[in-house]
């Protein structure tokens, strides 16, 4: 066991294979991303219970040092996608943008990590690294509306949960106080998200930018009819998992304190990241670590003690008892260097295992196994597969903005999150980029390029052209709901395997035209946003782009969401899907399937916050599980 | 309240140097300078965390703390006193040499020698007791003429402790003579609390009676020296001291089982030569009028003056203008690297900030 690396202490208690193969363990997770930390986290609460996390990726991020590296690597790649700061890793790759490109029907694109076949492709991706996919989120923490949790029953589209959101509320709270919430909740109550009486959120929201005052200025108040029903469109903030100004109303919340904001995850003292800073780099990576990710929940989790890491493991077979269907142990294959596939595999064993490794990944492990176990598992793992769809406009305003001021996104429009034009179309939350047309198109140093390289300005004139193309971008970001279809799947092929011999997600991902619907309603909404505040449309999708789709005769380029969900769904009984609504498996009884894999529907919220909601409602059904094993064979902490 | 005063000043005194040490660090990745460059900064910001509290000390008892004084920023090199020497602190790059002089400010001096003198338990020296450099009166400390019975001496701080110790007795003799509601007569709405000041190792918080006076007080002193003969503190912070000890050592100390002055924790490196080499305590006077480097130089003062302006205000009353002073350091230490990463044309090193408020631009002295 080491505590320390080179440089500064790293926080990570990693465990050598054969340590944790014959270590004896309460629980083991697959997965070290925010679904298995909040729960390792309320597991180590509690005296006695002895955890191993299973990682795919490198194990040495949990010190000042170590982010710094991430840092590193991201400033210096050229192509800045998600996942930049994560070095390429065939042992355990993941979803990169920047090796996409447009396919013909039927062709696969074999530099990929998702196999997916043409025309459409989806460029959502996910973080195979300790801290998981918060190690590239942006950070909204938005809760789910009441409606999302009926859509089948209220609108006839997608699933219904088999609970509703008065069972949620305290878990949003507490997940709320984890992630270290900044944000206002009569804003949030205006578009119809529900708290408790009283209830104010830990921090203060983010301060809209001045480019969101200047495009409220002209916008507020505007109003447009929709399925019989008219709307008042205003601006409002998102709550976020970025750290601002503790809210002194918040101490009947939290045992009369002032909630205290977590930095940076370090072993010593750095003084870091108690604020956001407006650094406008929140996706992928915060310079100053005042975004929450999930290393600073596992960091007090791993303090205690009472949880392992074992890095460099990806987790290749789950071997399941033939008489009750109970997991017996997993198989995983560890390497020791990133750019060598030669590997050794070990087995973990526990009581309860818990697959945390996102939607994708879950499922695709669970698939391989059956595959390679001759084994039939519950036939709708991998299925019902969604995502939330993005469509960009982008427009250049009259006025300066003030484009890269403030965090990624501070406001938005979010009043057409619900209503009843749900029954025929999509629902959708707008983000206005303080970035600019980033997304769009690498702004701004492809507009400082062009400056440079084909206007041929330099000094003040060079000054004035940035001023002029930069700083008066805006781009709106549409985030369209998407029902569950049993067709929208991940399955696996025995004929597209990865370095280490796991086989690589073999992705559907298509999207339906309730979504279209919404998304042709978004381009056309975004027309009438851009006329009422005088900005110049430059919106145009180009047909040759990896994720053009037709619809009604327009075209639109679509862009993944990251927020991969619903492939091991949760239900009423197994008839109807994988787990319960504690995100335990029907079929095998020490077995959990935990994440945004379990939600039937996204709404449209970010997945995030759910996700931690889910989970510590999860642990606690875990820790009776635990508590029911006879008390002399349970082990002891350290 | 002079005294709370002269303890604002002190507290600030040692945000210069620090800077100065924090920017002239190179960011090289492959010989990073990182964990050293995250020591100091972290020390930074408590010291500008104990420069609030003691504002909010001053203000608690109806005083106005004054940044704008034309002493306020002491002209480097400056001198603290510890017992009967003083040491030099000046504006140089991060060195082996500014290490020693950082570990001498936060280093804890139990008075000792023979030539103390003990009033209400707090250590002073007698002017006459005093070595040559002393006497001088170069000093940021006060000394004083004690009434009764020690006659005409004139007393001087053993150390910076030791005036911490004076400022606690006096609170308490004060409360005690006073009454407690009449000491703290101070507007509460002055008090700067933890909503406008974060990362300072638990935060900051109003001072309104006795018992957060004192506790301002020992948090102050203690988060620097910490308490003689442990490491770290009850909250598990390592003092300032043995953080910089960290740096001399290139040794990370552990928690909980490390003693004073045997770190065994991880390596920390340490390369001295990843460093700008920066002129010690330039003035601006050494720089050409009308050069850049002298406007530059000049542009620097201006905005740490402005950036004084604005603490100035958020502790007389303006509690909100804490948060603009945060983009203000982003302008600190932008001007600040501006200096650092160039040469003088002397060829004596790179140019580096001087910390003269007198002279910014528009106006000199």
């Amino acid at each position: 066991m080491t505590t320390a690396t080179s440089g500064s202490a790293d926080l990570t208690r990693v465990v050598a294979p054969e340590e944790a193969s014959s270590g004896t363990y309460d629980v083991v997770i697959v997965g070290a991303g925010i679904a298995a930390s909040i729960v390792a986290h309320e597991l180590s609460k509690e005296q006695g219970f002895r955890t191993l996390i299973i990682e795919a990726g490198p194990g040495h991020v949990m010190s000042q040092e170590g982010y710094q590296g991430l840092l590193e690597t991201f400033y210096s790649a050229i192509d800045k996608d998600n996942n930049a700061p994560y070095v390429k890793n065939p042992n355990a790759e993941m979803p990169r943008s920047s090796l996409l490109k447009q396919l013909a029907p039927g062709e696969t694109n074999p530099n990929a990590y998702w196999v997916q076949f043409g025309p459409y492709v989806s460029d959502s991706s996910y973080s195979r690294v300790l801290g998981g996919t918060t190690m590239h989120w942006e950070g909204k923490t938005i809760r789910m509306l009441r409606p999302d949790f009926e859509m089948r029953k209220r609108y006839g589209h997608g699933l219904d949960w088999p609970i509703d959101l008065d069972v949620l509320m305290p878990y949003y709270r507490r997940a709320e106080w984890e992630i270290g919430v900044s944000g206002e909740v009569s804003s949030q109550r205006a578009i119809g998200a529900e708290f408790e009486k009283d209830y104010v959120y830990p921090m203060h929201e983010m301060p809209p930018s001045y480019l969101d005052e200047v495009v409220g200025k002209d916008f507020n108040g505007m109003k447009i009819r929709l399925d019989d029903d008219e709307y008042e469109l205003n601006l409002s903030t998102f709550p976020q998992g970025r750290n601002g100004v503790p809210n002194e109303a918040y101490k009947r919340w939290n045992d009369k304190k002032l909630f205290e904001p977590v930095g940076s995850v370090t072993f010593h003292q750095a003084e870091e990241g108690e604020r956001c800073q407006g650094n406008t780099n929140c996706v992928p990576i915060c310079p100053v670590q005042a975004k929450y990710d999930a290393r600073k929940t596992l960091a007090k989790a791993v303090m205690t003690g009472r949880v392992d890491v074992l890095p460099q493991a990806v987790a290749s077979q789950v071997h399941f008892d033939k008489e009750n269907g109970a997991v017996k142990e997993i198989t995983v294959k560890v390497y020791q260097d990133r750019d060598r596939s030669d590997h050794r595999s070990f087995t973990v064993r526990g009581k309860i295992f818990i697959l945390a490794a996102n939607a994708v990944e879950t499922a695709r492990l669970l698939l391989e196994s059956a595959l390679r176990g001759n084994l039939k598992l519950n036939e709708r793992i991998g299925q019902h597969l969604m995502d939330h769809p993005y469509l960009l406009a982008w427009a250049l305003m009259r006025k300066n903005g003030g484009v890269g001021r403030g965090p990624l996104v501070t406001s938005g429009i979010c009043n057409l999150r619900n209503g009843s034009f749900r029954r025929k179309q999509a629902a959708f939350a707008v983000d206005i980029h303080n970035d600019g047309w980033g997304w769009v198109d690498g702004s701004p140093v492809s507009k400082l390029m062009d400056a440079v390289d084909n206007l041929n300005k330099y000094g003040p004139a060079l000054r004035q052209e940035l001023v002029n193309r930069i700083s008066r971008q805006l781009l709106l970001a549409f985030m369209v709901e998407m029902p569950a279809e049993r067709t929208n799947c991940v399955t696996v092929d025995p004929a597209y395997p990865d370095a280490l011999g796991n086989l690589r997600p073999k992705i559907k991902l298509d999207v339906p035209d309730y979504s279209m619907a919404g998304i042709e309603y978004a381009r056309n909404l975004s027309r009438l946003v851009f006329q009422r505040i005088g900005a110049e449309d430059f919106t145009s999708y180009d047909p040759q782009n990896y994720g053009y789709r037709t619809y009604n005769g327009q075209g639109y380029e679509i862009r993944g969401g990251n927020h991969l969900a619903g492939t091991h769904i949760m239900g009423t009984s197994s008839a109807d899907s994988v787990v319960d609504s504690y995100q335990k498996s029907w079929e095998h009884p020490n077995l959990y399937l935990i994440g945004a894999g379990s939600m039937p529907t996204i709404g449209t919220s970010n997945t995030t916050l759910t996700i931690t909601a889910l989970c510590m409602r999860s642990a606690e059904a875990i820790i009776k599980d635990l508590k029911q094993y006879p008390a002399e064979i349970r082990s002891g902490g350290k | 309240m002079s005294h709370l005063q002269t303890a604002i000043q002190v507290e600030h005194a040692t945000i210069p140097p620090y800077l100065t040490a924090l920017y002239s660090i190179k960011s090289d990745p492959q010989k990073s300078n990182l964990a050293s460059y995250n020591i100091i900064r972290a020390v930074l910001v408590e010291e500008m965390a104990h420069l609030t509290l003691a504002g909010n000390l001053l203000n608690a008892v109806g005083g106005s703390p004054d940044l704008t004084r034309s002493d306020f920023v002491p002209d480097y090199p400056a001198y603290l006193p510890t017992g009967e020497t003083d040491f030099e602190v000046g504006l140089e790059g991060f060195s082996p040499s500014a290490i020693e002089s950082f570990l001498k400010i936060e280093r804890p001096t139990p008075p000792t020698a023979d030539s103390v003198v003990e009033l209400e338990g707090v250590a002073y020296v007698k002017h006459e007791s005093l070595a040559a450099g002393r006497k001088q009166g170069r000093g940021l400390l006060p000394h004083f003429n004690p009434k009764g019975d020690k006659g005409n001496d004139v007393l001087h701080y053993w150390s910076i402790g030791e005036f911490y110790k004076a400022i606690a007795a006096g609170f308490k003799r004060l409360a005690d003579r006073l009454t407690e509601k009449k000491l703290f007569k101070g507007d509460a709405a002055r008090q700067i609390g933890p909503e406008y000041y974060y990362s300072a190792g638990g935060g900051i918080f109003k001072v309104t009676n006795l018992d957060t006076a004192l506790q301002a007080i020992d948090f102050i002193s203690g988060q620097g020296e910490g308490s003689f003969g442990r490491i770290y503190d009850d909250g598990g912070e390592l003092s300032h001291y043995y953080r910089f000890d960290q740096i001399r050592q290139q040794r990370y100390y552990r928690v909980g089982s490390d003693q004073p002055d045997q770190p065994t924790g991880a390596p920390l490196d340490v390369y001295w030569d990843e460093v700008y080499p920066i002129r010690p305590n330039l003035k601006v006077s050494s720089l050409r009028p009308g050069s850049e480097l002298y406007r530059a130089a000049r542009d620097f003062n201006e905005l740490y003056r402005a950036f004084l302006h604005r603490i100035q205000d958020a502790l007389n009353g303006k509690p909100a203008e804490f948060m603009p002073a945060v983009a203000d350091m982003f302008r600190i230490k932008e001007a600040a690297l501006r200096l650092i990463h160039n040469p003088l044309p002397t060829g004596e090193g790179n140019a580096s900030p001087t910390f003269e408020m007198n002279y910014i631009n528009g106006t000199s002295a």
